[in-house]
């Protein structure tokens, strides 16, 4: 069953004058037919109130739900064809494992005869490995087993959309990696649609077809776990995935470059404490005179500059970077698409035509007014200096020398998690602390207190958080 | 590094509390918990064993001098009975006027016990009280569960309800009791049977003989329990209702939401979770409303109105309760080892109920 949320809102009054609580907010999303969709978010994002919601359970401010083509804004929650575990399962003291199952279906009608009831109850309960647990009360139970009743009741009125608020939060780490495989297992066996919430992203990253990232009752990405991870919208979808987190450095977008602000030493560049290097890295990637074999979503990240030497970049902002204008397309107009992409090699003059030619015309369906007012758009923002925060995930460094300046960092400690190290470190002359994830094999290279690291990837974000780059 | 080194000077070693007294927590218990031994064991244990004592000695009598030591006085009874000639000449030594006389011998058996089971008073009372007991308990239950369950349910004006029906339990139970005599009351204006005749029913004679044009109508055992019984049941609401209201908030309210998509209605929801998982508040409240409901006096005092020891009806024991009975033959007849024995004899079913309540709810109470 497919579940679309229609400009969902909910919001609740303020207490004795406070403002009125937006606790979801104009939320959109369509949930494909037997997917299993993870709503990730801070606590109090508002995840758990779209959950009931969905469910029935709360009345939304305003918007629609539709299951399929069924409007269900309306439906008493017992008439959604829904089943809810509840974040510490709800199980009814009193009742054995096989009561607690059977509960749902006393109400449904027809009546079911007892022994069609007992029957689906032993049915769902082999498909959640509980089937010899039946008669037990669920005090008599671990969490783990708990949780598999609580599913179990979930699913005996075969729901069409399953519901899971927090299904993990109360057990134990060993316990959340093999209950969080089984609910994917199940979700595979059921082709049932399945929503869950949760604040651990590394839960919605492991099971889940699609994220929803969530902040104070906003959406503000529907991706992919990896696309989500790699292409993250916005400042706070960054920091939000990801462990060890993101760093995110204070930096300034300048004539097109990058600079990381900071009294950053560096022998290669006394630039009165402002370092630009990462503009020097795009010359790895465009091979010169074209930037044929390269990933379009490495462009994006990293940008092309091939026209340092162009007089009129200062004076003219039609005639910005190229860098600029081929960044802005992939990191505007489709950042989350992640396809291979060739474009052409632009002969003679670097203007919007021949960018349009090089890169729109190798298969992409905007027209050239689209793109005229995206690149544009991006021209005439680029053309003021503005700072910005630059984000560079902990694997995004090497030790490698490569041609990118290095930051120097002073090494406080040393984290081993399994086959990589995390190296916790100061920015030399800066309180601010960093993270750099070094495989294994790389591991002799970190010697001594002060060592340089190398962003090979980052990205660029306005200082309200939206990306840029 | 950037952290100043050796700010906690480790190498003091770790740093001590205070020194605590050198004295057995056992002691340290004791001294905590005198106060309250003191008091139990004076107004509480010592009459419970003096009340027992009292119960199994025949023809009883305090003799002054021995303060309430029940054994003291049986000795010095027994020693009257034994030699009179010393105590003759005891009392003559002391005050000329008294006139010694022998007194009964006091036998220790259970004569006191035989006499009150046979007595058709106590019989009338014991009787009388299950009777309340059995009717009023369940409704008062019934009632207050049901209203406990539905102020839970109502947002506007819950603290209004609940105020209100928590007045009575701040409030004197004979001002209770005067409020439904009054409401009952024998006289022509009672509201009771203003609302009957509106009705266009006879007027009924619910607490004393209503005296009629037509003639005297004759007051039923039934009308002045049915007026007991009512009063008891609103006044006993009151402590009721909060407890199943603490209770109804400890249920975590995540199994009604289950239930809800379960798609259960009110009333299975009601049965089947709201009962069960009340069942510690409702096998607490049974208990000590089946207690406090043996233990029935001042509700029928109270709405006689006829003093301490009319319980209505010609021969003022209509509704005569065991405790009524008691206080009887404490205060009024001066037949303290009756009284005793009748006090036995209560502490006994008291017991014997809560025995069988108690086994019943292992199998009924979820906890």
């Amino acid at each position: 069953m497919e579940v679309r949320l229609d400009n969902l809102s909910k919001h609740f009054p303020g207490v004795k004058g406070a403002p009125t609580v937006k606790a979801v907010d104009q939320m959109n999303f369509t949930i494909p037919d037997g997917k299993l969709v993870g709503l990730l978010g801070p606590s109090g994002c508002g995840k758990s109130t779209t959950l009931y919601m969905i469910a029935g359970l709360h009345k939304p401010t305003a918007g629609k739900i539709w299951f399929g083509d069924r409007d269900v804004t309306e439906v008493p929650p017992e008439n959604r064809g829904i089943g809810l575990v509840f974040q510490n399962y709800a199980l009814y003291p009193h009742f054995t494992v096989r009561q607690n199952i059977t509960f749902p279906l006393e109400n449904v009608r027809p009546k079911l005869e007892k022994t069609e009831m007992e029957q689906i109850a032993q049915e769902v309960a082999n498909l959640v490995d509980i089937g010899n647990l039946l008669d037990r009360l669920p005090k008599q139970l671990s969490g783990g087993q708990q949780q598999r009743v609580a599913i179990a009741r979930a699913l005996s009125k075969r729901p069409q959309v399953l519901l899971l608020d927090e299904p993990l939060s109360n057990l134990d780490a060993r316990l959340r990696l093999q209950t969080r495989e089984e609910i994917r297992r199940i979700q595979r066996d059921t082709k049932v649609t399945t929503i869950f919430v949760t604040h651990d992203q590394e839960e919605a990253m492991s099971i889940s077809d699609f994220i929803v990232v969530m902040r104070r009752g906003v959406v503000h990405q529907i991706d992919a776990p990896q696309t989500v991870y790699e292409e993250p919208v916005n400042l706070f979808v960054a920091k939000f995935l990801g462990s060890p987190a993101i760093n995110i450095f204070d930096g300034e977008l300048k004539n097109g470059k990058v600079l990381l602000h900071g009294n950053v030493y560096h022998e290669g560049l006394k630039s009165k404490g402002k370092f630009d290097y990462f503009d020097e890295r795009i010359y790895d990637v465009a091979v010169e005179g074209g930037y044929n074999g390269t990933k379009a979503d490495y462009f994006a990240s990293l940008g092309v500059d091939y026209v340092e030497e162009e007089p009129e970049v200062k004076e003219e902002p039609e005639k910005k970077t190229f860098k600029e204008k081929v960044s802005d397309l992939f990191g505007k107009i489709n950042p989350k698409k992640k396809q291979k992409f060739v474009p052409r090699i632009i002969e003679g003059e670097v203007n919007l035509e021949s960018i349009y030619e090089a890169v729109v015309g190798g298969g992409y369906r905007y027209t050239y007014a689209d793109f005229e007012e995206e690149v544009g758009k991006f021209i005439v923002e680029a053309g003021v200096n503005r700072d910005v925060k630059i984000g560079v995930r902990p694997e995004a460094f090497t030790l490698d020398k490569n041609d990118n300046p290095a930051i120097d960092v002073e090494v406080l400690y040393i984290e081993h998690i399994g086959r990589d190290i995390t190296i916790v470190a100061n920015v030399v002359g800066q309180k601010h602390r960093i993270r750099v994830i070094i495989p294994a094999e790389e591991r002799h290279k970190v010697k001594g207190k002060v060592i340089k690291v190398y962003p090979k990837r980052f990205y660029l974000f306005d200082i309200d958080g939206s990306r840029i780059l | 590094m950037s952290s100043k080194q050796g700010v906690l000077h480790l190498e003091k070693g770790p740093m001590q509390t205070k020194k605590s007294l050198s004295m057995p927590i056992w002691l340290k218990a004791l001294i905590a918990l005198l106060p309250a031994l003191f008091f139990l064991l004076v107004f509480t244990i010592f009459p419970i064993f003096n009340t027992a004592f009292i119960a199994f000695v025949k023809d009883f009598y305090f003799q002054s001098g021995t303060g309430s030591f029940a054994l003291a006085s049986y000795l010095r009874q027994l020693d009257m009975h034994n030699n009179p000639d010393w105590w003759r000449e005891y009392f003559a030594h002391i005050d000329p006027d008294i006139i010694f006389l022998q007194p009964v011998k006091p036998i220790i058996g259970f004569a006191n016990f035989a006499y009150v089971l046979k007595d058709p008073l106590f019989r009338n009372a014991l009787v009388n009280t299950a009777i309340l007991t059995i009717i009023s308990v369940p409704l008062t239950i019934m009632i207050s569960l049901l209203l406990a369950v539905s102020l839970n349910s109502i947002k506007p004006l819950r603290a209004t309800y609940q105020t209100i029906f928590f007045l009575p339990y701040v409030t004197n139970g004979i001002a209770l009791g005067m409020v439904f005599n009054t409401i009952f009351s024998h006289e022509v204006g009672g509201i009771m049977n203003q609302l009957i005749q509106a009705f266009g029913g006879r007027p009924i004679s619910w607490i004393r003989p209503l005296w009629s044009p037509a003639g005297t109508i004759p007051l039923s055992k039934f009308s002045l329990g049915f007026a007991i019984t009512v009063q008891s049941i609103w006044s006993g609401l009151a402590f009721k209702i909060l407890v199943f209201m603490a209770g109804l908030a400890s249920i975590d309210k995540q199994y009604y939401d289950a239930a809800r998509i379960d798609g259960s209605n009110r009333s299975t929801i009601f049965r089947r979770i709201t009962v069960p998982l009340l069942s510690p508040q409702i096998l607490y409240i049974t208990i000590t409303s089946f207690i406090g409901a043996f233990k029935a006096y001042q509700s029928v005092i109270s709405i006689v109105g006829g003093g301490p020891i009319h319980f209505g009806g010609e021969n003022r024991t209509m509704w005569i309760t065991v405790v009524g009975y008691i206080y009887m033959n404490r205060n009024v007849e001066k037949n303290i080892p009756l009284a005793a024995a009748g006090s036995v004899v209560l502490l006994i079913v008291i017991l014997f109920i809560t025995l069988i309540q108690m086994q019943v709810s292992k199998k009924r109470v979820h906890y």
